[in-house]
């Protein structure tokens, strides 16, 4: 378990990072969202201990994280990098060997990580002259290496094609198991499919954490309502409810000291309805609202 | 669950900086330009050591016109004298019918002088001049015999009226009789300290900031301890620079043994030995400047300004070794750094006291531990910020 507690980070007068704290548990995936320059990507600086905190730290199982520890974290940057022109099996090698591993387990892994890509046949090839898309699985590979014990990715989606993304996804879903998850990303629909746990950075600080299924739970109920036929203007008149916007035969409500049952009562009994349903709130009205 | 059964890397840690310098020293030696560039230094050397020992000490075998054979007999007892000054050099007689024969056979170049009997002893020809230790052997030869002769004609003991001219030679410094070859030993040496300590400053230099464009750096940081990294260039480069300069001093070694020069050979031995020490406490010195210059700079581009620190503390000493008077070069030799590559220059022009030699190498370790130590501070704060280039100054000032 990855402990965030009160990191804090001011480069001169301006705190990027304020007194944020948040958990990674095993084997969930964490979603870490936040405009630009709220602070995502010093925070994971900080966890990975290229960055040291102003003021806080970072806790695994409890105690306070050592260097050897931070070695086995997987981590992929924001601004992507390894050496252009290396080929990419030795580069893997070089990495998996600085977080310790020995020379043929390295050289192992990294064939099985590349082949796994299907960049089996490209392993001698320089990092260079492989397309965009490639590189960006040699560089999630880079992360793999090591069979890291923890996941910290920064944007690791940025620049994938959806199909691409899937695979990415499905990639990350097996190779993080049971371990700690902690990924940064700008697409909400994805982090909204993804993630079981997210955490929601505005300006620095954490104004929304916790699972993605309890934070859609803390706005209300909302209900979308269509007609056979008619107007739905009259709904308006039905109390115990708020409505948001009423469009020919549809309507959508928030329950407001009615139940869904009761008002659904309420509507069948003035004449045919064909549609029913709970409107489960987007990630991005969680997001805008924690963020307003 | 036990947290000192999840500590195990910490020797895995430690050992680092050796997979950095793997990568360092293979990286190059896979390069076009290291191998060719080596391969140009080493043909260099052999061919300065064969042109120098063509050109040079040559030894030269005289042929010497004659009329009669009282000449012919000067001319072979000549031999002797000629191959004494210049090791290996003869002199032998060719009988011409007459002197204007054989004055035609020097302005051909077929001899090189013609000695003929003239009213007050000899005469030696040549043609626009005569090579002066030919010319030396010749009178002496022949001021000898005509004495003996004299002496015999006037009933005079030759060895009673020569007793107490003789003139003997010793020399204080024997060693210095090839100072010529010595000067160009240490002026080659500073020539090579030069240039290889350069190339593989500017190495580290590259490395540093290539994965600071790149970006590669954040990973790495993440893998390892910034210093583990520094160490491991410090080493790789330092292992790659050694080893180049002992092949270029076996090199000469090897070439100056095969052409025969071997009393220079066992002469300059000590001072290469001595060279190469200093070589590599000079390079461990500056090698922590050189990551700095490249984790000061955000950009290939930045290395010219970066660099600048190292480039300049390595052409002083140069120039220096090249212009300088002997009692600058005495003191500097002594100095810090500096001294690492103009100690081992004065040590093969010769008579470098031994105090003068220990104090170089202590102030030299000394100055290389020191250097590294404010070097890998600057390195640690700097490397991280990869936004722009960083003066020098102003990373003193930061924070670490």
């Amino acid at each position: 378990m990855l402990d965030i507690s009160h990191l804090s980070r001011a480069y001169g007068d301006s705190l990027v990072v304020d007194d944020v704290s948040f958990t990674v548990k095993p084997g969930r995936m964490t979603g870490f969202v936040g405009a630009n320059g709220a602070g995502k990507t010093t925070t994971m600086r900080m966890i990975l201990g290229v960055l040291s905190p102003t003021s806080g730290e970072v806790r695994w199982d409890g105690l306070p994280i050592s260097t050897a520890q931070r070695r086995r974290f997987g981590y992929m940057p924001e601004e992507r990098g390894l050496y252009p022109r290396m080929k990419i099996a030795d580069q893997l090698v070089f990495l998996a060997r600085l977080h310790g591993l020995e020379k043929a387990e390295a050289t192992r892994r990294a064939h099985e990580l590349l082949d796994h890509f299907d960049l089996g046949d490209r392993a001698g090839d320089v990092l260079d002259t492989l397309s965009l898309g490639n590189q960006q699985r040699v560089q999630i590979a880079a992360a793999l290496i090591h069979r890291p014990e923890a996941l910290v990715l920064d944007e690791p989606f940025s620049g994938l094609d959806p199909v691409a993304v899937d695979a990415m996804a499905a990639l990350l879903a097996k190779e993080a198991g049971d371990k700690p998850l902690l990924f940064s990303s700008h697409q909400l629909d994805l982090v909204e499919r993804l993630c079981d746990d997210l955490v929601i950075l505005s300006q620095g600080r954490v104004v929304a954490a916790g699972a993605v299924d309890d934070l859609r739970g803390t706005g209300p109920d909302r209900f979308r309502i269509r007609l056979e036929t008619g107007d739905a203007a009259w709904i308006r008149d039905l109390r115990g409810i708020r409505v948001r916007d009423i469009d020919g035969p549809t309507a959508l409500v928030d329950l407001d000291g009615t139940t869904a049952s009761d008002l659904l009562a309420a509507v069948v009994s003035r004449g045919p309805v064909v549609e029913f349903s709970p409107v489960r709130q987007p990630l991005s009205t969680i997001f805008r609202e924690a963020i307003r | 669950m036990s947290t000192l059964t999840r500590e195990p890397s910490d020797t895995a840690v430690r050992g680092a900086w050796r997979v950095v310098a793997e990568r360092e020293i293979t990286t190059r030696v896979h390069e076009k330009a290291f191998r060719y560039s080596l391969l140009a230094m080493v043909v260099g050397i052999v061919a300065t050591v064969v042109l120098t020992s063509i050109l040079g000490g040559r030894p030269t075998d005289y042929t010497v016109g004659v009329v009669d054979q009282q000449a012919a007999g000067v001319v072979t007892a000549a031999s002797d004298v000629v191959d004494r000054t210049d090791d290996g050099s003869s002199a032998k007689p060719r009988t011409f019918d007459s002197v204007a024969a054989a004055e035609q056979a020097v302005r051909d170049g077929d001899v090189d002088a013609v000695l003929v009997a003239s009213d007050d002893g000899y005469e030696v020809v040549g043609d626009d001049k005569v090579d002066s230790s030919l010319s030396a052997a010749l009178s002496s030869v022949a001021a000898t015999s005509a004495l003996e002769s004299n002496a015999q004609e006037q009933g005079v003991d030759l060895a009673e009226l020569q007793a107490g001219a003789t003139v003997s030679e010793r020399l204080l410094d024997p060693d210095a009789e090839d100072s010529g070859a010595r000067q160009l030993t240490a002026f080659v040496f500073v020539l090579l300290f030069y240039i290889t300590a350069v190339t593989f400053g500017m190495t580290i230099a590259q490395s540093v900031v290539q994965e600071k464009e790149s970006r590669v750096v954040e990973i790495l940081a993440a893998a390892v301890p910034i210093r583990a990294m520094l160490w491991g260039k410090i080493a790789g480069n330092t292992v790659l620079a050694l080893a180049q300069i002992v092949l270029l001093v076996v090199t000469g070694a090897v070439a100056l043994a095969a052409t025969g020069e071997t009393e220079l050979l066992s002469s300059i031995g000590p001072a290469a030995a001595g060279y190469v020490v200093f070589f590599v406490l000079g390079f461990v010195a500056l090698s922590g400047l050189w990551a700095v210059a490249g984790s000061l700079a955000s950009r290939q581009e930045d290395l010219g300004s970066t660099t600048m620190p190292g480039q300049i503390i390595l052409f002083a000493p140069y120039l220096i070794a090249v212009t300088a008077g002997e009692g600058v070069k005495t003191i500097v030799s002594m100095a810090p750094v500096v001294s690492a590559m103009i100690m081992p220059a004065r040590m093969a022009e010769g008579g470098v006291p031994a105090w003068q030699i220990v104090v170089a190498l202590l102030v030299n370790v000394v100055g290389a531990a020191l250097l590294v130590r404010f070097a890998a501070r600057l390195y640690g704060r700097t490397l991280m910020r990869t936004e722009r280039r960083i003066g020098f100054t102003e990373a003193m000032r930061l924070r670490d």
